[in-house]
């Protein structure tokens, strides 16, 4: 089964083809890193799958069901969850009022419904266990290293069940000791059976997490390979177009 | 109560300690009553302010809509004898219309909170004015209306009923801010919209709410002062009220960045800028001097509050690495 599949996406701005008959299958738990220069079609890719545009043609199936999005929420219904690279997250709250941002659970008291706090935090820190992050629910997030506001964000993904979770360049801004805390929150979803899209321009953190390897140029994919058959420099010449494809 | 709460009820009891040695009539309960009765009125408001200031947006217009429909309210009741609560129903609907506009303004057509509400500020004034024809709007002469007089400048054991009203507000904002999925989104949306925008929260709701909020608190004070004063002066009616609401807010912890602020903190805020100017009558300072004090007082304040927080920051990091290097 596979969890995301995508069969010849096409996607044209007028005139501009930003992709091109762009087909991939994704199985639970993979890690997929997808690489490609700058204006490759990377991040149209992603707006595609996360439903923020649909595509010119072309069909996405979830768990192997053809799906349309019309709406980013159809595809957060749909298990779909974006990680967005400033993470869009509220640096005046609490990493638990953060993880359930958009989605409070309340209890009733008489007639009027109140946050349930104390649900909020206990459950987030399941989730950051679950994570095996030292993220603590009740800590202000501006109070946060990088790695932990990561933390935060996919303790998002977590709480709606996601079954895919696209990812967009995670380690571009942290530092290197951040960088093994957030490779390392990947693997975790991963082994709990949640596919991971990561785009990344971090050949080392790609290879290190990565099960497969995809490689877009100019609207193409060029490559989708084992990352244990590839090596970053076939990638790097991929990318480039040194190497015409693989 | 957060930190800056405490920090502020401390700073009053200060300032409260001061004026009793220096004149014991502070603590009369005459001169607590009158005071209690100020603060009734302008806390009102402020909550309202306070609550726009935390989606990071702004009110300029509240002294204004209090002129306004102080105005309307008045001859409504007095002039035309419209049933006094029929005339506050209205005046609600008209502040929820005000915070409508403002709120649809600033949301759907994008314009900026400032500009907005600064337009309102002189539209409402110039309708006042113009309504009136700059003549003053008062009760008709010997009019009593026992019900709407207790309710609003009544008083029971000494409490004026305008700070029993205050309370009753404050404790209801205080739930909604603090206790509710409405108040999660306000603080949401004033720190980062697009955050909140991706989380699938209303964005626009929850800043034209805010609005409406502040308006329908405006216009609710505005009955209050209209029965304080009696009678309402269309040119300086309210005048420059907007600011003591902002003043209150901005005392009580709200970052006008948005995102920050608590209910009690704005209370506090509106106890003290009356504190201080029952101060200045108190003291025998020359009352011209008013805004001069307010303003000093405020600004050390805000400075005082931003030194302690680099302090403490400070100090948390030099405990922070003395543990590093301990471990």
């Amino acid at each position: 089964m596979n969890v995301l599949e995508l069969k010849n996406i096409s996607k044209s701005y007028g005139a501009i083809q930003a992709l091109r008959d762009v087909s991939l299958a994704i199985e639970p738990g993979e890690v997929v890193g997808l690489m490609g220069d700058n204006g490759a079609g990377k991040s149209t890719l992603v707006k595609v799958i996360a439903g923020n545009f649909a595509p010119s043609s072309g069909d996405i199936f979830i768990s192997d069901q053809r799906t349309v999005f019309h709406k980013p929420l159809d595809a957060q219904k749909a298990g779909v969850e974006v990680v967005y690279q400033d993470l869009a997250i509220c640096n005046n709250m609490t990493a638990a009022s953060n993880v359930f941002l958009g989605r409070e659970p309340t209890r009733k008291i008489g007639p009027i419904k109140i946050v349930d706090y104390a649900f909020m935090r206990k459950r987030s820190a399941e989730l950051f266990a679950r994570l095996k992050s030292e993220t603590r629910p009740r800590d202000l997030v501006h109070r946060m290293s990088g790695g932990q506001r990561q933390a935060v964000a996919i303790a998002r993904t977590l709480l709606s069940d996601a079954k895919i979770v696209l990812m967009d360049e995670p380690t571009a801004a942290i530092s290197v000791r951040q960088v093994a805390e957030v490779l390392n929150l990947i693997r975790q979803l991963s082994d709990h059976g949640i596919a991971v899209v990561l785009i990344s321009h971090r050949m080392p953190d790609v290879f290190e997490v990565a099960h497969k390897v995809v490689v877009l140029r100019r609207g193409e994919l060029v490559a989708d390979k084992k990352a244990s058959d590839s090596s970053p420099e076939e990638i790097t010449g991929l990318i480039t177009g040194a190497i015409e494809t693989a | 109560m957060q930190k800056k709460d405490i920090g502020l009820a401390v700073l009053i009891i200060v300032v409260g300690i001061i004026v009793y040695m220096r004149n014991p009539l502070f603590l009369s309960p005459i001169n607590l009553g009158n005071t209690a009765n100020l603060i009734g009125l302008f806390g009102l408001f402020a909550i309202g302010q306070g609550f726009v200031i935390m989606t990071g947006g702004i009110d300029l217009s509240v002294g204004s809509v209090i002129a306004l429909l102080g105005v309307l309210f008045v001859d409504m009741v007095g002039k035309f004898g419209v049933p006094w609560p029929l005339a506050v129903a209205l005046m609600i609907v008209l502040g929820v219309a005000i915070g409508l506009a403002h709120g649809v303004l600033i949301t759907r057509f994008k314009l900026q909170p400032f500009v907005v509400t600064l337009c309102g500020l002189l539209i409402y004034r110039g309708i006042a004015r113009g309504y009136t024809a700059e003549s003053t709007a008062g009760f008709p002469f010997g009019s009593n209306y026992p019900q709407l007089e207790w309710l609003t400048i009544g008083r029971s054991f000494g409490v004026p009923h305008s700070f029993v009203a205050m309370l009753i507000v404050a404790a209801i904002m205080w739930v909604v801010l603090h206790h509710t999925v409405f108040g999660r989104h306000l603080c949401a949306v004033g720190k980062n919209e697009e955050a909140a925008r991706f989380s699938g929260i209303n964005t626009r709701f929850v800043t034209i709410a805010a609005y409406v909020i502040c308006a329908v608190l405006a216009s609710i004070a505005a009955i209050y002062f209209a029965m304080f004063t009696k009678s309402v002066q269309p040119s300086s009616h309210g005048n420059f009220y907007e600011l003591y609401a902002i003043a209150a807010a901005v005392l009580g912890g709200c970052s006008l960045r948005g995102g920050e602020g608590s209910v009690i903190g704005i209370v506090l805020g509106a106890v003290l800028l009356q504190e201080l100017q029952n101060l200045v009558n108190l003291l025998g300072i020359p009352s011209s001097l008013n805004f001069a004090v307010m303003g000093a007082v405020i600004l050390l304040g805000v400075l005082a509050d931003q030194q302690f927080a680099a302090y403490r920051n400070r100090k948390n990091t030099e405990r922070a690495l003395g543990l590093l290097q301990k471990s």
